[in-house]
């Protein structure tokens, strides 16, 4: 069991001009840690990780592996295990053949591969499947022989890249729970690779957010949530995603409609420029009676989950129409084409960024971490 | 299904009936009579057309040589084993020696080739390397290649090597007319096993010569039956470089070469060549028919990507 | 199949910077990251290359002079080799389409039409054909074996196969033209009779492979196309023509190509059936008669025959594949 650490990598892959698919990566994954790896397509995640396999070359900077520098190491010398989004299952192995390949190369007894493939299949109720070919099971069985064919090598680091991807709905919400049990069981280091940020929150001890190869943030999903780095991880994190909008400042605050957020003063002091973008998550507005000042929402869409409701809409900001998502009690939802007034919960709620750069504009009151 | 359903209530609709209109064709619904006679019937002339010369040569194999000639054909005409019995026993020359030397030759022909083709395909399909392209282009190149005129200089080069005379100097210019095709069939077959396998290979501890050992061999196994047929076809009926490049003495002839004193002579045996075609076309049809059936799915594969 | 010297490869040959120490790295880096591809390839390129280059040198050589079987050098016997070079008298010779050296042009011609047809015939039948077993019917796996069969049949066996049903006075094809009351024509004679004759015999030939590689190309078209296309209205024969065709058009561009370069020198077939028949000779089977028929076997003639095949055919691939990529880019 090991540590892992990114000093300074990069991938950069040839072209006019390069792309530097990884950039600079520094990130430091604690041993026993679940980390994941959260972004949008082509954001790096995937080669960061399969940089750490060995599986894609480090052009600047380092990998290391329990203190090792694993940088130019082959992917054999890592004593690291890999679940691939599409399994890679060998299909003309059995499942047993699948799970005990590594330690066969490793030219480990036959009884103790047995007995390991034995104990790996019955902790993942495969114990039937053993002399299947991979062909005839089932997505979700062979999701779990992928993961059975990484633990039975007990590695230092488990890697997995988007491996619930291909499962329906269900089974992946399933997965996901057993594969967080799992890792909490073995206690082995993980990253975990995926573009889903739900899964990235309900999984990771920490999560990493990448956008075009340069790290965005890393921190515990709560933090995440509530105190993103920058308006592109605030957009990221959270689902509906939170309503990100850049705004006329005055020296009231923030301009939105009818409504004026009055935003602290160290914020408005310390930013020199006539906007501000402004950011308020769907459950942090409500609707309100015509009487309070708000903002006049035009409802598009109304997503009714039950317990809770979801409203679509626009505002007429500057005369442009922005889109506003705003939560709601999913027993008495407006109806589309009504117009509603939506007002904030409580003023604290907002995160400010800045309109260019994008970087967090830090409100006083920060949440006790 | 959904479709048709969807189509023929579209189409029943306005009419008001229930009955929905007999589908027109297309693969889901059944073909009419007439296609379908008109299909087999198609297939069965073109499956004549294709076996009927081979069949001919067997009819006449078994009838004697002056019996093979007459004016109007029939089926059996004094037939029997004679041209067999004679060919076999060695009276025409050492039939057993020229089984024996095509099939070494061939044999180690496409043990050799569809190893040659197989590291190169792989080498290709998986690694990007500089040259790697320029490689393939080369194939090309060599697929063009008039072999049948350098025979002197691949003479001149076999015997500075010392294999003039000998099979393996042969084997070798067999190799080099097969490998080309069979490394583009090769790599075709590769491309098309995902990549993923080779890195959970690598991950589980193999380098990337075990990956192609242990993992890219026993899964290319169509490809590589098609590759072998094809290098074994190359090989095995070949006239001119065999003759050219083996030693006159007879016993170290091939099939082919051997088979050419019913043809050289005055007045052609069509009898014994007959019986004589046949013995070697056996070897050749069992080779085809244990890998007939991946010829397609191999082939295609080779020949889609590139 | 169809290959490119651009792309991906030429990017890494793009010299950096490099002082000594870091040229010796990347040097290094180099063969860590690529020795493998290179020990794998190493085999097929030593044996490959020794037997095209070296011959192709020689045989070039050999286009410079007059050598021929009294002159070379001939180890048995113990003699020096006493040929002259002859500058570009060959080819002078050759492209002066003098009948003497084989009447070039005329022979070229000939070669043109017969890959020409022969090409068209494989993919038009091959094609026909596979569309016809990519349907589910009885009997699928015996047809496709039956037809795929002449393939599998050694050369000379189908050589002398064809020879003996085309035989004029005993072959069955005169039998059965005659019994129906048709002309019986001398088929393998010194006319261009003979050149139909071997046509048949090679689209025979071809076939097969022409249709297995299309059916392979079929089975790849993936089935909700044509769904697709039948629930837009397509009819059968703009479904053919609109995705079949198009579907088929990385495996066609692929096979018609090899099949040209192949019938262009496909010399067994020919040399098997007719022999030396100036009705049916083609650049190969003329230069092999140079090489082998008479005293004094034309060595140096032949091999410039070689290299002229070798040049027309380096220049249809450079237009085809040209022409392949332009219509790509459309």
């Amino acid at each position: 069991m090991a540590g892992v650490s990114y000093v300074k990598a990069s991938r950069v892959y040839p072209g006019n001009p390069p792309v530097r698919a990884v950039d600079q990566l520094d990130l430091e994954v604690n041993d026993g840690e679940f980390l994941v790896l959260v972004g949008p397509s082509g954001s790096g995640k995937s080669t960061a990780l399969r940089m750490l396999a060995g599986l894609e070359d480090v052009d600047e900077g380092a990998i290391h592996i329990g203190g090792n520098d694993v940088t130019h190491t082959p992917p054999k010398g890592r004593d690291i295990a890999m679940v691939f989004q599409s399994y890679a299952l060998y299909p003309h192995m059995t499942v047993g053949e699948n799970m005990g390949f590594a330690l066969k190369l490793r030219r480990v007894p036959k009884e103790t591969i047995k007995a390991k493939v034995a104990e790996a299949a019955k902790m993942l109720d495969l114990t039937p499947y053993l002399d299947r070919k991979p062909k005839a099971l089932s997505g979700g069985q062979r999701q779990r022989v992928a993961m059975g064919r990484a633990i039975v090598r007990e590695p230092a680091v488990f890697l997995m890249d988007e491996p619930l991807s291909n499962l329906d709905a269900k089974l992946r919400v399933e997965t996901r729970a057993n594969i967080a049990a799992l890792q909490a069981r073995l206690g082995t280091t993980t990253i975990y690779v995926t573009h889903d940020q739900v899964e990235a929150q309900t999984m990771g001890h920490r999560v990493a957010v990448l956008k075009d190869g340069l790290l965005q943030q890393c921190d515990t999903p709560r933090n995440l949530y509530e105190r993103p780095a920058n308006s592109f991880v605030a957009g990221f994190i959270g689902s509906p995603a939170m309503n990100l909008k850049t705004v006329a400042l005055t020296s009231e605050g923030a301009v939105l409609d009818g409504l004026t957020v009055p935003l602290p003063r160290s914020v408005v002091a310390g930013h020199d420029a006539k906007t501000i973008t402004f950011g308020v998550r769907p459950e942090s507005l409500r609707l309100t009676g015509g009487d309070e000042v708000g903002m006049k929402l035009t409802v598009d869409l109304v997503e009714e989950l039950g317990a809770d409701a979801y409203v679509y809409g626009s505002v007429d900001i500057g005369g442009t129409a922005e889109r506003f998502i705003v939560r709601t009690d999913g027993r008495t939802p407006p109806s589309i084409g009504s117009t509603v007034n939506v007002t904030l919960r409580d003023d604290n709620e907002v995160h400010l960024f800045h309109p260019e750069s994008g970087a967090r504009l830090e409100t006083t009151k920060a949440p006790t971490a | 299904m959904d479709v048709t359903s969807l189509q023929t209530s579209g189409r029943a609709g306005p009419s008001g009936g229930r009955r929905p209109a007999p589908p027109r064709s297309g693969h889901r619904g059944r073909r009419s009579p007439a296609a379908s006679f008109g299909l087999h019937a198609a297939l069965v002339v073109a499956s004549l057309i294709a076996v009927f010369p081979v069949f001919w040569v067997l009819v006449t194999s078994f009838k004697p040589d002056s019996r093979a000639i007459e004016a109007s054909p029939s089926l059996i005409n004094e037939s029997s084993l004679d041209n067999y019995a004679r060919i076999l026993a060695g009276e025409k020359g050492d039939f057993l020696a020229w089984f024996g030397n095509s099939l070494l030759i061939a044999g180690l022909t496409t043990v050799l080739a569809v190893m040659l083709a197989a590291s190169t395909g792989y080498a290709v399909s998986r690694f990007n390397f500089p040259g790697g392209r320029g490689l393939l282009f080369f194939f090309l190149v060599v697929q063009m290649f008039p072999f049948a005129v350098l025979i002197v200089p691949l003479y001149n080069l076999l015997l500075s090597l010392g294999l003039q005379g000998s099979a393996g100097g042969l084997v070798l210019v067999y190799c080099t007319t097969a490998v080309p095709f069979c490394t583009y069939m090769l790599k075709g077959y590769f491309d098309g096993i995902p990549r993923e396998i080779d890195e959970a290979g690598r991950m589980d501890g193999l380098s990337p010569f075990g990956v192609f050992w242990r993992l890219m061999l026993p899964l290319a196994r169509p490809g590589l039956a098609v590759t072998g047929f094809y290098a074994f076809i190359t090989a095995w009926g070949e006239v001119a470089f065999a003759s050219a490049f083996l030693s006159a003495a007879d016993q170290s002839k091939t099939l082919a070469v051997g088979l050419q004193v019913f043809v050289q002579q005055n007045r052609t045996e069509w009898g014994h060549l007959a019986a004589a075609s046949i013995l070697v076309a056996i070897p050749a049809a069992v080779v085809f028919y244990l890998v007939q059936r991946f010829l397609v799915s191999g082939l295609a594969a080779g020949s889609v990507k590139g | 199949m169809v290959a490119t010297t651009t792309g991906a490869a030429a990017e890494h040959r793009r010299p950096g910077p490099r002082g000594g120490t870091e040229r010796r790295g990347r040097v290094r880096r180099f063969l860590d990251r690529y020795w493998y591809a290179y020990a794998l390839v190493l085999p097929v390129v030593v044996v490959v290359g020794g037997l095209v280059i070296l011959p192709l040198a020689q045989g070039v050589f050999f286009t410079f002079t007059n050598i021929n079987e009294g002159n070379i050098a001939n180890p048995v016997l113990g003699r020096e080799a006493d040929y002259d070079v002859v500058g570009l008298a060959n080819y002078l010779n050759v492209l002066s389409g003098d009948p003497a050296y084989g009447s070039f042009w005329g022979v070229l011609l000939r070669t043109l039409v017969w890959s020409g047809i022969c090409v068209a015939f494989h993919y038009g039948i091959g094609l026909g054909l596979a569309l016809l077993l990519n349907r589910p019917m009885r009997f699928r796996t015996l047809y496709r074996i039956l037809l795929i069969l002449p393939w599998a049949v050694p050369a000379f066996v189908s050589a002398f196969a064809w020879r003996y049903l085309f035989n004029a006075d005993y072959g069955l094809i005169n039998w059965l033209l005659g019994s129906v009351g048709l002309p019986t024509p001398v088929w393998l004679g010194q006319s261009p009779v003979a050149m139909v004759a071997v046509i048949i015999v090679n689209v025979w030939l071809g076939v097969p492979f022409m249709m297995v590689a299309l059916l392979g190309g079929l089975q790849s078209i993936p089935g909700d196309l044509y769904e697709a296309a039948e629930i837009d209205g397509a009819t059968p024969w703009q479904r053919f023509t609109q995705i079949t065709l198009p579907g088929l058009r990385p495996v066609s561009s692929t096979v018609i190509l090899l099949g040209v370069i192949w019938t262009f020198n496909m010399f067994p077939v020919i040399y098997l059936i007719t022999g030396q028949n100036p009705h049916t000779r083609i650049l190969i089977t003329y230069a092999f008669e140079r090489f082998f028929s008479g005293a004094t076997r034309d060595y140096a003639i032949a091999s410039t025959y070689g290299v002229l095949i070798l040049s027309v055919l380096l220049v249809f691939a450079g237009v085809y594949l040209r022409a392949l990529r332009s219509q790509e880019a459309d």
